[in-house]
């Protein structure tokens, strides 16, 4: 089935955005149980696995061909089922990841407000304070001014000084999320995971993120809750299997992102997925066309 | 009539965007090589502290802490003295066979130790370079700045044990001759370590090599037994010459056994493998840059 899209004519983005996503996709090659594995290699590379004891490896399109622009001042909250490709994006965007197609540019080094990055288990809280914060490029005398605040925010006090493998889950995301929100960065990505840890703590990092966001150029949000969504962006995306649906008002998305899931919960599956089709059908997608302005004229010359 | 529920239909439209990405970087970059050397230069304090930190934490585990830095190379060396000098008879024509294998054993550890930890340093820190943005050389770095420090009280040790173990050496100043000769040795350890590094992220079996490969290292470096012994082959001698591990070992054994100025072919020999690793090793290590973040 060979559908041609129509080409609108080409915008003018002005000044210079904060992040841009150049048709970015991602494959995971991961090991499977399943014999079905099989059919995608030789018959050499199949028996050179079996010797060696490998399991069968399937591809998965964590993420299809995407573009995006997002400007200084923008708030994007992603949406969508597990294994849409949030998280993926999210870790792509922050350069956790090497897409295995296109291209992420950037103004700054973003920086992800998650919980899932681990740090050295053998050295003490602090000393992975002090680590944290000079691999994110600051120097030792900034690290000096923030090491309390940074200790305050994880709220560990006494056992910032025992190493981080006697941590509990609990207390090592919040030293994690401390150390991370230590840097004022300009691309800020917030992971959802952040209702870990008890309601002082909520409260804390809740207040830290304001700040963080109102002095941000942009920020990134992924979250299952869609009143937060709604609350803290001014765009919405809703990604579905790897594919985008829908990017915009951050009213209109989520409405039909709840449509959706709600058809899916009663059992509907085929209403569900018109939905989601009648959504995709209205997408404009976006295609990033490098200019370099300014050097056109000496050019010309 | 079917849904297929996996693959949606096209979208409406693309719009062209066009952006001016002058002011733009690519996420995870790697940048060009002697930016890459500024970069590193600028992480410095991460390096060091890094480095520092993990001396400390590396024996917390243990009852005698520290002392097993020490500890250690001494019980190698009464192994191989009891195995080769007592039962095999490896000592045969050596003077001051004891002081002739603590400095092979010490300073040979030194460099699998160093190499070793090196190669190792990405994937054993994938956690930390996952979490952040950095330039990854500063493990490798770091891991050798640390064995360094580690070598401190391992060179006090050898030291000691060739002033008192009998027959007792003489302190002379040639025994300054060894600090050049370890400095030449680290460089060139961690050139190996870059290269090893890079060579195991992106192929973890050799990993499980590595081992073995220090082992037949080892015994090719004339750690316990004279090259003397091949007197009779030329040819093998020759290519003992070329072994960067086997220069340094003579440079502190001529140093602190036997009173000589080392020769120049052992200064040459040792400095061109180190430098030649060193900068070999951070290119090669630099052109990786952008892969080693991922699993």
């Amino acid at each position: 089935m060979s559908v041609t899209n129509i080409y609108e004519e080409t915008v003018f983005v002005e000044g210079s955005p904060c992040v841009v996503l150049d048709s970015v996709s991602m494959t995971y090659k991961v090991p499977t149980t399943a014999s079905s594995g099989d059919a995608q290699d030789g018959v050499l590379a199949r028996s050179f696995r079996r010797l060696s004891g490998k399991p069968a490896q399937v591809k998965v399109n964590a993420l299809n061909s995407l573009s995006l622009v997002v400007e200084r001042g923008e708030s994007v909250g992603i949406i969508g089922r597990n294994g849409s490709g949030k998280s993926t994006l999210m870790k792509l965007i922050c350069g956790q990841e090497q897409p295995t197609g296109g291209a992420i540019y950037a103004s700054s080094t973003p920086i992800l407000l998650g919980v899932n990055a681990a740090l050295v288990p053998d050295l003490s809280g602090d000393q992975n304070i002090v680590l944290g914060c000079l691999a994110m490029g600051m120097d030792r005398g900034t690290i000096d001014e923030k090491f309390d605040s940074i200790v305050d925010m994880s709220g560990l006090a006494g056992a910032i000084h025992l190493p981080m493998k006697s941590y509990s889950s609990g207390m090592g995301s919040r030293l994690r999320f401390a150390i991370a929100a230590a840097v004022d960065p300009e691309i800020l990505l917030v992971d959802e995971a952040l209702n870990t840890g008890d309601a002082q703590f909520v409260d804390r990092s809740r207040k830290r993120m304001d700040e963080l966001r109102d002095n941000a150029g942009s920020v990134f949000i992924v979250s299952h809750s869609l009143s937060t969504i709604e609350d803290m962006c001014t765009r919405v995306l809703w990604l579905d299997y790897g594919d985008l649906i829908m990017d915009g008002d951050p009213k209109a998305t989520t409405t039909a992102y709840k449509k959706f899931i709600s058809r899916l919960g009663k059992g509907y599956e085929m209403q569900a997925y018109h939905l989601r089709d009648a959504s995709r059908k209205r997408l404009v997608a976006a295609q990033v066309t490098s200019r370099v302005s300014g050097r056109r004229r000496v050019g010309e010359k | 009539m079917s849904v297929s529920n996996k693959t949606p239909p096209p979208p409406l439209a693309v719009r062209s965007l066009s952006v001016d990405m002058r002011a733009l970087r690519r996420v995870g970059a790697r940048p060009a090589f002697l930016d890459y050397l500024v970069q590193l230069w600028d992480f410095r304090q991460f390096v060091a502290y890094d480095a520092h930190a993990r001396v400390q934490s590396g024996t917390r585990k243990d009852r005698l802490g520290g002392a097993w830095l020490v500890l250690n190379p001494i019980f190698n060396g009464l192994t191989f003295y009891v195995i080769f000098g007592m039962l095999l008879n490896t000592s045969r024509g050596i003077e001051n066979y004891v002081g002739y294998l603590v400095i092979g054993i010490f300073m040979f550890q030194f460099s699998s130790g160093s190499i070793i930890s090196g190669a190792r340093s990405i994937s054993n820190n994938k956690s930390v370079v996952q979490a952040f943005n950095f330039p990854r050389a500063t493990l490798p770095i770091g891991a050798n700045i640390r064995e360094l420090i580690k070598a401190v009280p391992l060179v006090i040790a050898m030291l000691l044990l060739v002033i008192v173990i009998p027959p007792a050496e003489s302190i002379t100043p040639l025994w300054l001759l060894i600090l050049p000769a370890i400095l030449l040795q680290s460089l060139f350890n961690l050139g190996i370590g870059l290269i090893l590094a890079r060579v195991i992220s992106t192929i973890n079996d050799v990993g499980h090599l590595l081992p073995f490969l220090m082992r037949a290292w080892m015994y090719s470096s004339a750690v316990f037994y004279s090259y003397e012994r091949f007197i009779d082959h030329p040819e093998i001698i020759q290519a003992m010459k070329l072994n960067p591990l086997f220069n340094v070992i003579d440079i502190v054994r001529d140093c602190l056994l036997y009173n000589t100025v080392p020769s120049w072919e052992s200064w040459a020999m040792l400095s061109v493998f180190a430098l030649g690793a060193l900068c070999i090793g951070m290119f090669f290590f630099w052109q990786g840059e952008e892969s080693y973040v991922r699993n």
